[in-house]
C-alpha cells in the first residue's frame, strides 16, 4: 500500500474498509482521496464556518476556502447572514481576497463590478446597452445560522435532514445567547496531518493523558463505559458520578436540556450533543475549573453549568459553558495539512482585563490544541510509512469508529451516484 | 528671442513675474516667464496650477492661461481681486515684476483644440472670460478662418475684461464677432442667444463662468433643442459669481485641499468633490461615481460634507471620518487625505 494508489482503486478501498479499524493509508496520504473528500464530503455536507459573532455588523464578512471553492459569508443590511461564491460574474476573478473584513458593497478589485451584500449586481461599468444586471448576481451558497453558529453547504441540494438536526441542537445551545456574544479571540492552527486524523483525534479521550491542562477540568473518562474504566481513572470516575448527579439537578431546575443525543453515523448530518459536568469548580475549562470570565454569557443563576458539548460531522466541535463558548472549525488544506480554527466567545459587554484575562481564558485549549497538533503530525508521519497497517479501535474510541463509519458511508453514497 | 525648435516645452518649475497689467479696477493680468529659456506649449483654454507660500502655508490655485499658445514665451494669468480671497489678494498685493513662484501645467481639456469646428459660440461670464480670451487670441493670431461668436456677460461696462482688445479683434478679424451683455443691456437670455447666433445648432459651444451662469446656459441650450454633447464647460477657478449671471449663487466655492496630491481645488456646495477634483485635472481612484463601489473612499481630515451614498460606505466608517468623494458635497472648506 502506498500513496500512489491509482484513482481507480478509490472505490475498491472504500468498499473493503474493515469496521473497527483505522483506515488504510491512501485515505490519509493520497492526493486523489483529498480531492474525493472535498467533492464527496466538504462540497456536499453542512460545514461549520464561523460564529455569527465574527460578523457583528452589516458588511462584515469572512471568506472560507475549501479545496477549489471560496465562499463569502457576509452579514447583509437586514442583519441576516448570507453566503456567496467568491467568484465575480464578469470573468471569474476572486472578489474578496482577505480572510475577513468589512465592506460597504462587495466590489471586485479587477474591474470594479459592485454587488450588494445581498449579492445583487449594482454596478458594472461600460456594459453594452442590452446588459441586464439582474442576470449577474453573485451565486449564492446555502447558509444557516443555528443559535449563532453559521453553517454553509456547497451542494446544490443540501442534506435535507439539517433542519431537524438544527432544531434539536438549537434547544440546547440557545440558552447560551451566542447570537449576542462577542469574539474574545480566535486562533488558527495548521496541523500537519490529514483532516480525518484531526477529527479522529478529537473523538476520543484515550490519549487525554497527553493533555495535562485539559485534564484539570475535563473528566478524562470521556468515551469510557463503566466497565472499561482503568484503575488509574477510578477516582476521577467517582468524582464524575457525584458531579453528574448534582449537575442533573441544576439542569433540571433551570430547564436546560442535557440528555445525550448520539447520532454520529446513523444520518447524513451526523452529530452528538450532551450537557455534562466539569471537574473541580465545575464552571469552565481552567486549571481549577473556575469561570474564566466574570460576566456570564447569559443571565444564569449559577456559573456551575459544566460543558454543553457538540460534535458535528464532518468538521466541527464546540463547548458551551456558563461563562464562555469555544468553537472549533476544521478545514482541509491539503492531504497532509489541516486548518483548525478556534474561537472564544464571551458576553458582548465583557471587558478584557476587567471581566476576563485573555491568557486565562485561552490557556487550556491553546495548550490542548498544540498538543493535539503534535499527535496528529505523528499520526500522519506514521501512516505515511510503507510499514503502516490499520489497527483496532479500543471500545473507548467508539466515536472514532462512528466518525470513520459516517465518512465511509458518505463516500459510498457518493460513489454509487 | 528663442525659436520653438531650440527649447523644450515647459511643463513645470519656477516662473518669474515679468509685468503686471491693470485691466479693470480689480482685475490684473500677470505675465509670467520661465527662469530658463523655454516655451509654453499648451492648448488655448488650459490652465496651470500655482503653488504659493502664503504666510508660511503652501497653497495651490488653478488659473487659466489667458495668453494664447501663439505667444509661447510668456504665460499670462488674469486674476480678479476677491474680497476676502486669500490667493487673489495675495497675487494682487505681492506678485510684482521679479517675484518668483512655482507652477505646474498645462492641464485641462477645455479647449477648442480638442473640438475642431467651422463655427464656435463662446459664452462667458465674469472671469470665465479668460479661457475664451486665450482661444480667441489664438484664432486671431493664426488668422484662422473659423466663424466665432463671443458673448460675454459682465456686471457693468466697467467690469468688462479685455474690452478694448476684444473691440480691436472684432474690428480687424473678419470671422470674429464680440458682444457684451449685462448691466443695463440685460442678461443673456434665449432671445439674445438667438439674436447673436441664429445658426446656434451649427456651432460648437464653450461655456465658462460661475456655476449659476453655466447652469442657465445649459438649460437654455437644452430648451433650444441643442445637442448637449457639443456643449463644453469649465467651472473651476472663479472666485465669485457675478451679478450678470442668471442664477448665480451667493457664497461661492469652498476650498478642498488634498494632502497627498498636494493640490487644492475649489468646489461649490452642489458639486461632488470628485467631480470638482476631476475638473481641476486631478484624477483620483474612482469607479461607479454613484456611491456604490467605494473605490473613492478616503478620510476627511477637516471640514464636513453632505453625502448621499448608495451603500458603498458603512455608518461606522462615516463615524471614522471616511467619505466617498463621488457623492460628498462640501458644507465648508475641506482637507482630504487623498
Amino acid at each position: 500500500m502506498n500513496a500512489r494508489t491509482p484513482a481507480a482503486d478509490l472505490g475498491g478501498l472504500v468498499a473493503r474498509r474493515t469496521a473497527g479499524q483505522s483506515l488504510e493509508a491512501p485515505f490519509y496520504v493520497g492526493e486523489d482521496f483529498f480531492g474525493l473528500d472535498v467533492e464527496a464530503v466538504f462540497a456536499r455536507h453542512w460545514l461549520f464556518v464561523a460564529a455569527e459573532a465574527e460578523l457583528p455588523e452589516p458588511g462584515d464578512y469572512v471568506t472560507v476556502n475549501v479545496g477549489p471553492y471560496s465562499v463569502i459569508v457576509v452579514r447583509d443590511d437586514d442583519e441576516a447572514v448570507q453566503a456567496f461564491h467568491n467568484v465575480c460574474r464578469h470573468r471569474g476573478a476572486r472578489i474578496l481576497n482577505e480572510e475577513r473584513g468589512s465592506v460597504g458593497n462587495i466590489v471586485c478589485g479587477y474591474h470594479r463590478w459592485t454587488y450588494g451584500v445581498d449579492g445583487k449586481l449594482l454596478h458594472a461599468e461600460s456594459q453594452a446597452p442590452g446588459f441586464d444586471p439582474s442576470c449577474f448576481g453573485l451565486r449564492s451558497v446555502h447558509v444557516r445560522s443555528v443559535a449563532g453558529l453559521v453553517f454553509i453547504c456547497l451542494a446544490e441540494e443540501p442534506p435535507a435532514d439539517f433542519d431537524e438536526v438544527a432544531a434539536r441542537i438549537a434547544r440546547y445551545i440557545e440558552p447560551h445567547n451566542l447570537r449576542q456574544a462577542k469574539v474574545a479571540t480566535q486562533i488558527d492552527l495548521v496541523e500537519n496531518g490529514n483532516w480525518k486524523l484531526t477529527m479522529e483525534n478529537n473523538r476520543e479521550c484515550y490519549h487525554c493523558g497527553g493533555h495535562p491542562e485539559l485534564q484539570c477540568s475535563l473528566f478524562p473518562i470521556y468515551g469510557y463505559a463503566e466497565e472499561d474504566i482503568p484503575p488509574v481513572l477510578r477516582p476521577a470516575y467517582e468524582r464524575y458520578l457525584k458531579a453528574d448527579d448534582e449537575a442533573r439537578g441544576t439542569y433540571e431546575s433551570l430547564g436546560l436540556p442535557y440528555e445525550a443525543i448520539e447520532e454520529l453515523d446513523t444520518r447524513t448530518t451526523g452529530f452528538r450533543i450532551q450537557r455534562e459536568p466539569l471537574d473541580l469548580a465545575g464552571e469552565s475549562f481552567t486549571e481549577d475549573g473556575t469561570a474564566a470570565c466574570r460576566r456570564l454569557l447569559a443571565d444564569f443563576p449559577t456559573g456551575r453549568l459544566g460543558r454543553l458539548s457538540l460534535h458535528m460531522q464532518p468538521n466541527a466541535w464546540f463547548h458551551f459553558m456558563a461563562d464562555h463558548a469555544i468553537t472549533f472549525s476544521v478545514i482541509p488544506l491539503a492531504a497532509d495539512r489541516t486548518l483548525v480554527r478556534t474561537t472564544w466567545l464571551v458576553h458582548p459587554d465583557a471587558v478584557e482585563g476587567v471581566d476576563y484575562d485573555l491568557d486565562t481564558l485561552t490557556r487550556v485549549w491553546t495548550a490542548t490544541n498544540d498538543q493535539d497538533a503534535v499527535f496528529v503530525a505523528r499520526a500522519q508521519q506514521g501512516v505515511t510509512s510503507p510499514a503502516y497497517l490499520p489497527g483496532p479501535y479500543s471500545p473507548t474510541e467508539y466515536q472514532v469508529e462512528a466518525f470513520v463509519n459516517w465518512y465511509v458511508t458518505r463516500l459510498r453514497a457518493h460513489l454509487e451516484q | 528671442m528663442i525659436t520653438e525648435s531650440s527649447a523644450p516645452a515647459w511643463s513645470d518649475g519656477p516662473l518669474v513675474c515679468r509685468q503686471v497689467h491693470d485691466l479693470t479696477p480689480d482685475v490684473r493680468t500677470f505675465l509670467l516667464a520661465p527662469t530658463e529659456p523655454r516655451l509654453f506649449r499648451h492648448d488655448p483654454g488650459q490652465f496651470l496650477t500655482l503653488t504659493l507660500d502664503i504666510d508660511g502655508s503652501p497653497v495651490e490655485r488653478c488659473y487659466t492661461i489667458s495668453s494664447p499658445p501663439t505667444r509661447p514665451q510668456l504665460a499670462a494669468i488674469t486674476v480678479k481681486r476677491t474680497p476676502g480671497g486669500l490667493v487673489s489678494n495675495w497675487l494682487h498685493d505681492h506678485l510684482t515684476p521679479g517675484t518668483m513662484l512655482r507652477a505646474r501645467g498645462p492641464l485641462g481639456l477645455f479647449s477648442l483644440a480638442r473640438h475642431p469646428a467651422q463655427k464656435y459660440l463662446l459664452l462667458s461670464a465674469g472671469s470665465g472670460v479668460t479661457p475664451m480670451m486665450s482661444m480667441t487670441r489664438t484664432l486671431y493670431d493664426l488668422a484662422h478662418p473659423a466663424d466665432v461668436v463671443f458673448v460675454h456677460s459682465a456686471r457693468s461696462p466697467d467690469d468688462i475684461i479685455f474690452r478694448r482688445e476684444l473691440d480691436l479683434i472684432a474690428a480687424t478679424a473678419p470671422g470674429i464677432r464680440v458682444a457684451h451683455v449685462g448691466g443695463d443691456s440685460g442678461r443673456l437670455n434665449p432671445a439674445t442667444l438667438r439674436q447673436f447666433a441664429p445658426d446656434l445648432h451649427q456651432r460648437e459651444v464653450f461655456s465658462c463662468g460661475p456655476a449659476g451662469f453655466m447652469d442657465a446656459v445649459r438649460s437654455m441650450l437644452a430648451d433650444e433643442g441643442f445637442d448637449l454633447a457639443r456643449l463644453h464647460e469649465e467651472s473651476f477657478s472663479f472666485d465669485q459669481p457675478l451679478a450678470g449671471a442668471a442664477t448665480a449663487r451667493a457664497g461661492g466655492a469652498f476650498k478642498v485641499e488634498f494632502t497627498r496630491s498636494r493640490r487644492t481645488v475649489e468646489c461649490d456646495a452642489d458639486t461632488p468633490v470628485l467631480a470638482a477634483a476631476s475638473r481641476a485635472g486631478l484624477s483620483l481612484p474612482a469607479s461607479c461615481a454613484q456611491g456604490m463601489c467605494g473605490t473613492c473612499k478616503t478620510t476627511l481630515l477637516a471640514g464636513s460634507v453632505e453625502m448621499r451614498h448608495n451603500g458603498g460606505i458603512r455608518p461606522r466608517e462615516i463615524e471614522r471620518n471616511k467619505i466617498l468623494l463621488c457623492c460628498a458635497k462640501p458644507l465648508e472648506d475641506l482637507v482630504i487625505e487623498a
